[in-house]
């Protein structure tokens, strides 16, 4: 089956070789868990391993300190805006959401000048702000992914829960909306934070259930492998397994 | 008299696209921030009231900046459903004049004799 690889080794590892071509797949997680990182190396390796340009759709942060951020790992957006690879767009969801509903918009005009395959809306969180009602919300949301979709784009959507550790919100329409969902999470270890990636759902497809440990490097995310001998990961607080507290007690000693 | 002159003559000294750009597109301070701060976001596309806050300046006062921009070819505007959305002009000639104007701005000799021809402009 045909992928459309993050070129994020741990990550296609996890997926089975990546994103389904033309999904919507989505990134949560806390804030500076590293969702805007994930996306932005989808898209710069997009680029730069498989010649495949894309757009970051942006509705908060300005393009400018993408650039920054971007130039931090080594990735010259700037340049690649340059080339017509990539375009960093600032708008707002309203008009996003209208444009995309129009034939001839602007994000339909600039897909089809650069042949862009990738993007990354930077963050759903944002369209939560223009409806109170969770119904018209959810239309919103599926009218954005079809359109997207529409346009031939595999798109890495980010999205903010804003507890830092803990179970998140039971009600979460977005997920039920998307092809894939990756969890992004602080967890504490013996009073030191630690982030863990999980794959919970990739429509269509097998995928790997372990929690793995990334980090964000000098290259960008490097995940790593899973957390071993401890229970209760996603609640942030882990503990050691029964082995492992066995091992510890009277092994180790 | 003669002190005036030599002060058009000093601020005059610049590029003469430059001058132009200056006398005839930025001529105010509201578009100074504007067309820098679509320098820096260059593919930033939205409504007045959005641009406003990003600006960090009131609507009434930027949304007829923005249609200055518009009539003089800086900015473009284009209609989303009866929404107007404006961004920076896709032609190259004027993007080029945009990064060299905004560059020019890192001297500091360039900026007074801009800040001179705004505020000649604005009597």
């Amino acid at each position: 089956m045909e992928r459309v690889k993050t070129g994020i080794e741990g990550l296609d590892e996890m997926l089975h070789g990546g994103f389904l071509p033309q999904t919507a797949n989505l990134v949560e997680g806390a804030p500076g868990t590293g969702k805007s990182t994930l996306g932005m190396q989808f898209i710069y390796n997009g680029i730069t391993k498989y010649d495949e340009p894309g757009l970051i759709l942006t509705f908060e942060e300005f393009p400018q300190q993408y650039y920054r951020d971007a130039m931090t790992f080594g990735w010259d957006f700037r340049k690649l805006e340059a080339e017509g690879k990539l375009k960093v767009i600032m708008t707002s969801p309203e008009v996003t959401k209208m444009d995309l509903e129009t034939v001839g918009g602007l994000i339909e005009t600039m897909v089809n000048e650069m042949g862009a395959r990738r993007v990354l809306v930077d963050s759903l969180s944002h369209f939560e702000r223009m409806t109170d009602d969770p119904l018209e919300l959810r239309a919103t949301q599926y009218s954005l992914i079809n359109a997207l979709k529409r346009e031939g784009l595999t798109s890495v959507l980010t999205k903010e829960t804003p507890a830092l550790l803990g179970e998140l919100a039971a009600e979460e329409s977005v997920t039920f909306v998307v092809d894939s969902y990756v969890l992004l999470r602080y967890v504490e270890i013996e009073s030191a934070i630690h982030k863990a990636l999980l794959v919970l759902k990739l429509r269509g497809s097998n995928h790997d259930k372990d929690i793995r440990q990334f980090k964000i490097g000098p290259q960008g995310i490097e995940v790593q492998a899973k957390f071993e001998g401890r229970e209760g990961i996603m609640s942030g607080s882990p503990h050691r397994t029964m082995a492992e507290s066995f091992v510890e007690a009277f092994v180790k000693r | 008299m003669k002190g005036d002159d030599f002060t058009a003559r000093l601020m005059n000294d610049m590029d003469p696209r430059l001058l132009d750009f200056v006398k005839t597109k930025v001529n105010s301070f509201i578009k100074w921030d504007l067309i820098r701060f679509f320098y820096e976001n260059p593919n930033t596309a939205d409504s007045a009231d959005n641009i406003a806050r990003y600006a960090g300046r009131n609507v009434a006062a930027v949304k007829p900046e923005l249609e200055d921009l518009v009539s003089s070819g800086v900015m473009e505007k284009r209609y989303v459903d009866d929404l107007a959305v404006y961004s920076l002009a896709s032609d190259d000639e004027m993007r080029k004049l945009v990064d060299e104007f905004i560059l020019a701005c890192e001297d500091r000799h360039f900026r007074v004799k801009a800040v001179y021809h705004i505020i000649r402009g604005m009597r």
